[in-house]
């Protein structure tokens, strides 16, 4: 009897042992909404997209710029710009060859007009093709972080995109590229069906040493937590992001799957509609005036969120970046104090002792707690009198819904891409047009922010650069532009077994994941 | 002394209380304690709901007067921030889950009656009209009716409330959820009542008290509604009382799904969708309470119609 046992067990365990595949599943609250690399500019879409497509540059495991298309690059003489030597010999999933053509495509591709990545190509005036594998980038001032600004700029095959179709980008609507992928990446993309299931599988002709022993990869959209947390404990799912923050600590006491913790670069933020006459019911917009915005600060008791919604792991934030960034403003770390008193004071100067009614935007499937956080800040906002009605709705639709202007203050995550306090005054404060200030949905605008960003951009001395970015978080805290609530924490649920890598940009790079 | 004769009972004309009393359907009822504690129950929480204002010690929907710091307090113990103590315990917004159980309930038995009786109406005009005049009319009926039978329940109350969702204005989204979810949930549901009622109906139109209002020169409408109408009624009674229940349990579905109630105004099943987000992490309570409550209030009113239906069947007795 007990012989026969021992010899199942053994069996079981033989057949258990993991053959020659490796499967790796993965799980995440948000689906990617495109396979574009140029038509959203959202962690999801960019970070996800890391593993297929490429850049000219990438960044590594500690988030510094190392080569990737490119082996090497200078600055031209005079600050004209970059010299980019690309490297030779990397071909397309399809098979197709890497030339500066593609690059020069890409570059037309990602600056265009539809395109929700062209303001990295603000100070760019053109693109020169030296030879087959040489690209001048030149620029209308010195660019002295031009190539840390383009680590997402992904390449992607000119022949590919122009015989599908999709040689422009198609940022609201669908076309070829939404749904297909063409890189140079580690990874090329097997199967995509949106908010179901993606499969990749490493590219046999990367050009890269291969640190991975996958197979083949799955990701899998599970929006509810619970769902998420049972498929990781039943071994379903090799590794999900995020981890609910309640569950964490008993995830990470239990066996066989642990919890990788970190602070990504995301900061939460309450946005206004700066520029509207009237709210969404309306009335006239009280949150032109920033007496008003400055009491919705002080009414936000952001301590009380992280204490119980993120049950304490996330920070506070005070501004558009977290410290750990570079050109994080020292001066101005400090947050409207909490103080409902001064909030009703000030709301009644300002000739709303009543308070008054508007609406709350937020997403539920996008970031951590998302719509606990909008519930318990549109508590605190009655508290004051500011009645918020919450209207809370998937990612998918969100930003079409912000950049129609159809709120009157919404929630708002930004990670600066470059990991600089510059990305987000270019995106989010710099008043909004073509190329920049194109995630400025309020409209907010500052003459003085608008001369200051390509002073920043230009600058190559440290301390002068510095003094700028002071000065520009000082008036955003002054004018109240957004209201920082708190750094997203990192919480990645990862099984025994698999070894990977937590960048702070919340990017999951699947070359570094190997399964044993 | 004379002897006083005893008078005999005077045999006063009963009241309609005391016939209701001895009729068959309160003798059986007083027969079942199934029926009795069910019937106890419905009414305690159907009570409970309606005086919600006045028993629950908070008021959930109101969120100036929440306390996020309340948040995740297990019952009956005193938070760690602020020492205040939850008979119930609190879910993630600090809000009390008892008081959230007690308004929620009022949504889910609100939504609930509503529903079916918009499908009782719906169904029942439907079904007297296709019983009645017959011909074209009610095959166009009978045969809407059978498409959408073919159809789940579910499945047609996540279209409608998706529809209406899009076509309303974000503003008044919140409000009018409530009015769609009724709406959805009783053209759901309207095909159970037109068919008995049609059935009915047909046997009641060929009898003689139909015939002599016909040939008075009653209109078919007065016919329809003072005639046929109250003797169809029996079997539409038991309809809808188990209706009541599965139009509470596909509120509660809605809402767990996400479709339902705002998360601002939670209804049961919106409440068991927050709470299950807690399963994994301890708090139980947020989850267990409203889902009991929901499953303690369907049972009962289901046992309910269970019971009524045999009670007005004289064969199944």
């Amino acid at each position: 009897m007990m012989n026969r046992f021992w010899m199942a067990t053994a069996l079981a365990a033989l057949m258990a042992t993991p053959a020659v595949s490796e499967t790796f599943r993965w799980a995440s609250t948000t689906d990617p909404q495109t396979m574009d690399p140029h038509a959203v500019s959202s962690t999801p879409v960019l970070g996800f997209l890391n593993n297929v497509y490429e850049g000219l540059v990438r960044r590594g495991r500690d988030m510094s710029i190392e080569p990737a298309l490119a082996t090497a690059w200078e600055p031209l003489p005079e600050g004209a710009g970059w010299r980019f030597t690309l490297r030779e010999g990397v071909t397309f999933h399809d098979g197709a060859a890497f030339t500066a053509e593609d690059v020069r495509f890409s570059y037309e591709r990602a600056a265009s007009e539809q395109s929700d990545v062209r303001s990295w190509f603000a100070p760019v005036t053109d693109l020169v093709v030296v030879d087959e594998y040489t690209i001048d980038i030149l620029t209308r001032s010195p660019q002295p972080i031009f190539p840390d600004s383009i680590a997402n700029w992904m390449i992607m095959d000119s022949g590919w995109a122009e015989a599908n179709g999709a040689a422009g980008v198609a940022r609201d609507a669908e076309n070829f590229a939404t749904l297909n992928a063409n890189g140079t990446g580690a990874f090329r993309l097997v199967s995509r069906q949106p908010d179901l299931e993606t499969i990749l599988e490493p590219f046999e002709g990367w050009w890269g040493e291969v640190e991975h022993n996958i197979t083949r990869a799955i990701f899998t959209p599970i929006q509810n937590d619970a769902t998420a947390v049972a498929a990781l404990l039943s071994g379903e799912i090799d590794m999900i992001n995020p981890v609910p923050v309640q569950d964490a600590d008993r995830i990470d006491a239990g066996d066989g799957v642990l919890v990788l913790r970190g602070i990504e670069t995301r900061v939460i933020m309450l946005g206004f509609a700066h520029d509207h006459e009237t709210l969404q019911n309306g009335a006239p917009n009280p949150f032109r005036d920033v007496q008003v915005r400055g009491a919705v600060a002080q009414a936000v008791n952001v301590d009380a969120i992280l204490q119980t919604i993120m049950r304490g792991s996330a920070e506070p934030a005070s501004q558009l970046v977290p410290p750990s960034a570079r050109g994080f403003s020292t001066a101005q770390d400090t947050r409207p104090v909490l103080d409902p008193d001064a909030a009703r004071a000030a709301l009644a100067e300002a000739g709303y002792p009543d308070g008054f009614e508007f609406t709350l935007s937020c997403t539920n499937d996008r970031y951590i707690n998302d719509e606990a956080v909008c519930q318990a800040i549109v508590g605190m906002l009655a508290q004051v009198g500011l009645r918020a009605t919450l209207e809370a709705g998937p990612v998918s639709n969100y930003w079409p819904e912000l950049r129609a202007g159809n709120f009157d203050m919404y929630l708002l995550g930004w990670s600066p891409g470059t990991f600089d306090a510059e990305h987000p005054l270019r995106f989010l404060v710099h008043t909004a047009g073509e190329s920049l200030g194109t995630w400025n949905f309020g409209g907010y605008s500052n003459p003085r922010i608008d001369a200051l960003l390509p002073m920043i951009q230009s600058e190559i001395d440290e301390d002068a650069r510095q003094a700028m970015l002071d000065e520009a978080a000082a008036i955003v805290q002054d004018d109240m532009v957004y209201v920082p609530l708190y750094v997203e924490p990192l919480l990645w649920g990862v099984r025994n077994g698999v070894t990977l890598t937590q960048r702070p940009d919340n990017f999951f790079i699947l070359r570094w994941v190997s399964v044993d | 002394m004379t002897d006083t004769p005893v008078t005999p009972p005077r045999s006063a004309p009963r009241s309609r209380l005391s016939m209701a009393w001895d009729s068959d359907v309160a003798h059986a009822f007083r027969r079942s304690p199934v029926a009795m504690i069910s019937a106890l129950v419905t009414i305690l929480m159907v009570g409970a709901a309606i005086c919600a204002p006045l028993i629950a010690p908070h008021d959930p929907f109101n969120p100036a007067t929440l306390n996020l710091m309340n948040g995740f307090t297990p019952p009956g113990t005193p938070n760690m921030f602020t020492g205040e103590s939850f008979f119930m315990g609190t879910d993630d917004q600090g809000r009390d889950v008892f008081s959230t159980i007690l308004y929620g309930l009022r949504i889910s038995l609100f939504v609930g009656f509503a529903a079916v009786g918009f499908a009782m109406v719906l169904g029942i005009t439907l079904g007297l009209i296709a019983g009645y005049v017959g011909g074209l009319v009610e095959t166009i009926i009978m045969r809407v009716a059978d498409v959408q039978l073919t159809f789940p329940a579910i499945l047609v109350a996540m279209l409608i409330f998706g529809v209406a969702k899009g076509i309303t204005p974000p503003e008044y989204r919140n409000d009018v959820a409530i009015w769609v979810l009724i709406i959805a949930i009783g053209l759901s549901d309207w095909v159970q009542f037109a068919r008995v009622v049609r059935g009915a109906t047909m046997v009641e139109k060929s009898k003689e008290y139909v015939q002599a209002a016909r040939l008075i020169g009653r209109s078919p409408g007065a016919i329809m509604l003072r005639h046929i109408l109250p003797n169809v009624l029996s079997p539409v009674l038991v309809i809808a009382t188990i209706s009541l229940a599965l139009a509470i349990i596909a509120e509660a579905t809605l809402s767990f799904l996400g479709v339902g109630a705002p998360p601002t105004e939670p209804s049961l099943g919106t409440l068991i969708r927050i709470g299950q987000g807690f399963l994994f992490s301890g708090e139980w309570w947020i989850l267990f309470f409203p889902a009991c409550t929901l499953l303690i209030l369907a049972l009962a009113v289901n046992l309910l119609g269970d019971w009524l239906r045999d009670a007005l069947n004289p064969r199944l007795r």
